[in-house]
Parts: C-alpha cells; sequence; structure tokens
C-alpha cells in the first residue's frame, strides 16, 4: 500500500527545491497549514479522525471549495513536505488494522521524537523493552522481563516500582500498548520509528509478507517461517477456503481473521476472540 | 547579555532577522555578527551566511536604539559593534559549512520545535542550541531564520521570541484564531475543558479561586481529588503540578489561611495564548447562557480584544509578509 502511494508522488510531483524556496503554486494554503498544525498536535490519529479534521480545516479557511479526496489532500501536503524530511505516514494498527496517521520525521535520528520527554534511564528502558518485543515471537515482552532489565539502564539508577510507572507513562504517550501485562508497540511507534528499527536491528526485525512493512504482531507460517500482518492476513485470504502459505503453499495454519475497519464495534469484539486465537498462534 | 553564553548568536537579533516582532522588552543585539551576514539575511533566504570572522565580541554598544527588526538599524548596531572590537583581533574561524548542512540543521530545529511545542513543553533558546545546533553555533541566527521561514510557510506557525528575560520560544499560529480547534477533535477536549474550566472559575471570581472552589466545580464533572479518572489520571496532580509546570496555572499558598489553604492563578501561558473572550465563549457554551450573562467580564473581554487588536492589526490578517502564497 505504501509502494503505490510514493510512486504516485513521485509522478506528480514537482522537483522539490532543498532550499526554502517557492513550493508549487497554490498547494499550501491555509487548509493545509491548519491541517498541518492540529495533525501535529494530535501525534496519531485514526482515519475518521483525520477526515473530520479534513473538513474542519476546509470550513475554517474555505467553506466555498470542495473537500478533496483525503489520500490527494494528503499527497500534495507531502509533496510539500518532502524537503524537510518529514511526511504525514498511514499505517494501520496491527490488531484490526484501522488505518492511522502521524507526522512522522524520516531523517533517523534515533527514537528523536522521544528523545526530549523522557530522562536518559527511561529512554533505555524504552531501547529495552523495543529489542525484547522486537525479538519475540509474539510481538509482545512480558512486564517481568523488561523489569529485569532495569539494573542495566544507563543513567541514574531505577528501582523496578519506578519502571513500572514509566512503562505506563509510555502507555499513556502511546508509544507502547499494554495486553494483561504484557507491552507491544502502539502503532504510532511503529509509524514514526519503522525506520530506525529496521535500521538498527536488521537481523532481528520482521516484515510482513505482503505489505513489506515492519511487523511486531502477526501470524507466520509453520513451515516457512514467513510473517503476515493480520489485517493483511484477512485482505490477502478473503473469502479463501483453503488459504495456502503465499511462500511455500503450505496450508495456512491458522484462523482467518475478518475485519470490517469501518466497524468500530465489530473490531472491538473480534479483538476480544483474537486475544485466545494469538496464543494459539506461537 | 553575558559573553561566555551567546557568542556571534544571540536569541533576540536572531528573532528579529526572522520576525518583526519582539514581545517583551526591546532585545540589545548584544551578539553581532559582521555585516557580510547581515546583508546575507537582507538578500533572501537563499543565501548562506558568511561567518569567517566569528570573534566573539565585547558587551554590547551601549546606546543600543530599540529596534523592532529594523534592519537598517540592526546593520548600524552591528557595525558599531564591530568598530567597538577593532583592537582585537578576529580569531580565524572554521569555514563555514556548506549549505545543505544548514538547511539541514535548519529542518532539524524545525522538528524540535514542533514536538517540543506538541508537547506543550517550553522552547528554551539554551537548549536549541545544546541538542540541535550545536557545533553550528555561530550560523545559529540564519538556521533560526530558514526554520521561522519554514513555519511560517507550511505550517503556518510563529515562531517568537516570548520572553528575551528567560530566552523563551513559543510558537504561534499566524492564521485567523480559531478558537478551541481542538474542540474540532474530542480526543483532546478533555485536557482543554478541564483547563479552561478552572481558568473561567479564576476569571470569573475576579481573583484567585481557592483550592476548595475548584474542587466543588470539578466535582460537577465528577472529578475527585482522590480518585483517578479514567481520561486524565490523577486529577490533583495534573492541576497541582503539570498545568503548573507549562505554565498555564499558578498554585500558591494562601497568605495567613490556617489550616493552610492554596489557590490557583492564571500562569504566564495562559494569559498569553488565552483571551478573555475566549474564555466567555466557552462559559457560554457549557451554560448554554449568553456571554452577556456575565455583563461586567464581558466587558472585560470585549476591553481587551480591543486593545490587542489596537496592537497588532495584523494578527487578524491570515496572511503576513512571511507567508506569501
Amino acid at each position: 500500500m505504501e509502494e503505490g502511494r510514493a510512486e504516485r508522488r513521485r509522478r506528480t510531483e514537482a522537483p522539490s527545491h532543498t532550499q526554502g524556496g517557492p513550493r508549487r503554486a497554490g498547494v499550501m494554503t491555509d487548509v493545509h497549514r491548519r491541517f498541518l498544525q492540529l495533525l501535529m498536535t494530535h501525534g496519531v490519529l485514526e482515519e475518521w479522525d483525520v477526515r473530520r479534521l479534513q473538513k474542519h480545516c476546509y470550513r475554517v479557511h474555505d467553506r466555498t471549495a470542495a473537500v478533496e479526496e483525503l489520500e490527494d489532500f494528503i499527497n500534495n501536503i507531502n509533496s510539500v513536505l518532502e524537503s524537510l524530511y518529514i511526511e504525514i505516514k498511514k499505517g494501520a494498527t496491527e490488531d484490526d488494522g484501522r488505518p492511522v496517521y502521524a507526522l512522522v520525521n524520516l531523517a533517523t535520528t534515533s527514537v528523536s521524537k522521544m528523545a526530549s520527554d523522557f530522562a536518559e534511564n527511561e529512554l533505555d528502558l524504552f531501547r529495552k523493552a523495543l529489542e525484547l518485543i522486537i525479538d519475540s515471537e509474539t510481538g509482545f515482552a512480558s512486564s517481568t522481563n523488561i523489569l529485569n532489565l532495569v539494573d542495566q539502564l544507563k543513567g541514574k539508577k531505577m528501582r523496578k516500582k519506578e519502571a513500572e510507572q514509566v512503562l505506563q507513562k509510555f502507555v499513556q504517550n502511546k508509544w507502547l500498548i499494554e495486553k494483561e501485562g504484557e507491552f507491544t508497540l502502539h502503532s504510532r511507534a511503529i509509524l514514526e520509528m519503522e525506520q530506525y528499527i529496521r535500521e538498527t536491528y536488521p537481523d532481528a526485525v520482521k516484515i510482513c509478507n505482503i505489505c513489506h512493512s515492519l511487523l511486531i504482531q502477526g501470524q507466520s507460517c509453520e513451515t516457512c517461517g514467513i510473517r503476515m500482518h493480520l489485517p493483511c492476513v484477512a485482505k490477502y485470504f478473503q473469502s479463501n477456503s483453503e488459504p495456502r502459505c503465499p511462500h511455500c503453499n503450505d496450508y495456512w495454519p491458522h484462523e482467518i481473521p475478518v475485519f470490517d475497519p469501518e466497524k468500530e464495534r465489530e473490531a472491538a469484539t473480534s479483538r476480544a476472540t483474537k486475544r485466545s486465537l494469538r496464543s494459539r498462534q506461537h | 547579555m553575558s559573553e561566555q553564553s551567546k557568542d556571534v548568536c544571540d536569541p533576540s537579533s536572531a528573532a528579529e532577522a526572522s520576525d518583526s516582532e519582539v514581545n517583551s522588552s526591546p532585545g540589545v543585539p548584544g551578539g553581532l555578527s559582521p555585516p557580510a551576514s547581515q546583508a546575507a539575511i537582507l538578500a533572501g533566504p537563499e543565501t548562506p551566511p558568511l561567518g569567517p570572522t566569528d570573534a566573539p565580541l565585547a558587551s554590547p554598544p551601549p546606546q543600543a536604539p530599540s529596534e523592532e527588526g529594523d534592519p537598517k538599524a540592526l546593520q548600524q548596531a552591528s557595525e558599531e559593534g564591530r568598530a567597538h572590537q577593532a583592537p582585537s583581533v578576529a580569531q580565524p574561524g572554521p569555514a563555514p559549512p556548506a549549505p545543505a548542512q544548514l538547511v539541514q540543521k535548519a529542518h532539524e530545529l524545525m522538528w524540535y520545535v514542533l514536538v517540543k511545542d506538541q508537547k506543550r513543553m517550553i522552547i528554551w533558546f539554551p537548549d536549541m542550541v545544546k541538542d540541535v545546533i550545536g557545533s553550528y553555533k555561530k550560523w545559529c541566527r540564519s538556521i533560526l531564520r530558514r526554520t521561522s521561514l519554514i513555519l511560517a510557510r507550511v505550517f503556518g506557525l510563529h515562531l517568537r521570541l516570548t520572553s528575551l528575560h528567560t530566552m523563551e520560544f513559543s510558537l504561534v499560529k499566524a492564521l485567523e484564531p480559531e478558537e478551541l480547534d481542538r474542540v474540532a477533535l474530542s480526543n483532546r477536549m478533555p485536557m482543554t475543558g478541564l483547563l479552561l474550566m478552572i481558568l473561567s472559575l479564576i476569571y470569573v471570581k475576579g481573583r484567585g479561586a481557592r483550592e476548595s472552589a475548584v474542587w466543588n466545580v470539578l466535582r460537577i464533572l465528577g472529578l475527585r481529588p482522590w480518585k483517578k479518572h479514567s481520561t486524565f489520571g490523577d486529577v490533583r496532580k495534573l492541576i497541582t503540578e503539570e498545568f503548573v509546570q507549562q505554565n498555564y496555572l499558578k498554585y500558591q499558598r494562601v497568605p495567613h489561611a490556617e489550616p493552610p489553604e492554596y489557590e490557583f492563578f492564571w500562569g504566564s501561558r495562559a494569559s498569553r495564548e488565552i483571551t478573555k473572550m475566549q474564555i466567555m465563549e466557552f462559559l457560554a457554551r457549557v451554560f448554554k447562557k449568553d456571554p452577556q450573562a456575565w455583563p461586567s467580564r464581558y466587558r472585560e473581554a470585549l476591553e481587551e480584544a480591543r486593545a490587542l487588536r489596537e496592537a497588532d492589526p495584523s494578527a487578524h490578517c491570515p496572511r503576513n509578509s512571511v507567508s506569501e502564497d
């Protein structure tokens, strides 16, 4: 999905200027500027929120104009942002494929966005948790395992109690998600840190066979080991009664999830059933 | 402006180069770069600054006029500054970096500022230098200027030096003030709503609001000091520590009160970012009344709005000289 967008962008954009020169005439209006401001304010937004935001910006600045199709709207903005090494990136929640958007910095200066929020030992705790999550089979790292690493942290000494609170801070700031005492990456962290993660853990990192993006949670083929995101599985095997691994053609051993990203209530209930599925998958 | 900290990079002159307003006391252009780079700045964003002579300057010329962004006066002052230190030989500085490197630094600074603002943290000039500009300190003025230009053009935000004394910058919307954008997105509303509730209470009272009064109001929203809330978490910590740390509220002991009691006041950041009219509109919405139901407060809000308009007539134009489009 991301390749298509990137290709389209390359075809439509004007040659980018590296100095602060004038952009393509007419692209950046106050509508776009307010959109960017608010997207930045919120960090990460789900698609329905983004659409509301877009409509709000039109209402404020340009009531008469027709609201541009969201994808084109975002592509337009991204063509301006490209020379600044930032972009509005689209991803999906790993458990039920809801599309999310965030303004991300493409320059890989490590966990740059977090750096201003947290102390040195807190950042290191995050890095340790990140490593455990990436190395794990399920994409989850248990609280116990993370807390056991507290002695190895750089910076000021941190007690386990303190570390528990720091982990909660990560959850509140949408860097981690907690489920039953285990932690995985929030879709925001995946969106913003994908590049950093790929470069820092090139051997351990897992990639989805379908969309080729970073994979933290997903299903894997027991024969050849390739992995797929749950939403990617759902899409790929849609209405396929005999799902087979796209790589080795063996029968796909897991239950195929069914998604309708529009209906969130369904997603919420299927999340509960998927939790029990996940424990069987690996 | 102490010699040891600024070199050629002074937040006020850098800010003046980029933005024609300094909100606080007129900036004394302490750290000055040679007129060559001044000319470069006047010429336009494309020209990289030249800074071969980067001798640390002596104390600034005492009679520096209060030039609020008058480039000619700034140039004059810089020439005076150079005359002052003519006897001291300029040390040969490092070669100026490639323009592309300065551009990259400007982009890093832009992101840094955006993130700080997103986290509602103070944008402190020494932090900017330490965390982003680093060894490019001598070109920080041009870096800052380029960053301001980008922020204005792409995001519609002004990077403004809000306090020369504390060297704080803030990001201010350059667009038509659409009060409470966050209302459009409910997931942000809770924090803002809570803060506005307290600010409104203080405003309506006309003086500090006792903590007990604040909790009476918050009880209506179902918030208690001892209960953890699903959205706000520890509410008491939020309002007595976090909002205070962000300068939205002041939390002070009531003098002579026995047993000890505390009261809330508007913080400096609230006074800067939120207008009285916004409070009136908030009250009107929450209580479903006309703002004129609080007549004296409404009058105050009108006066403040008038004063703001007179002080800065350009504030109402969504376009300004920087964001050409």
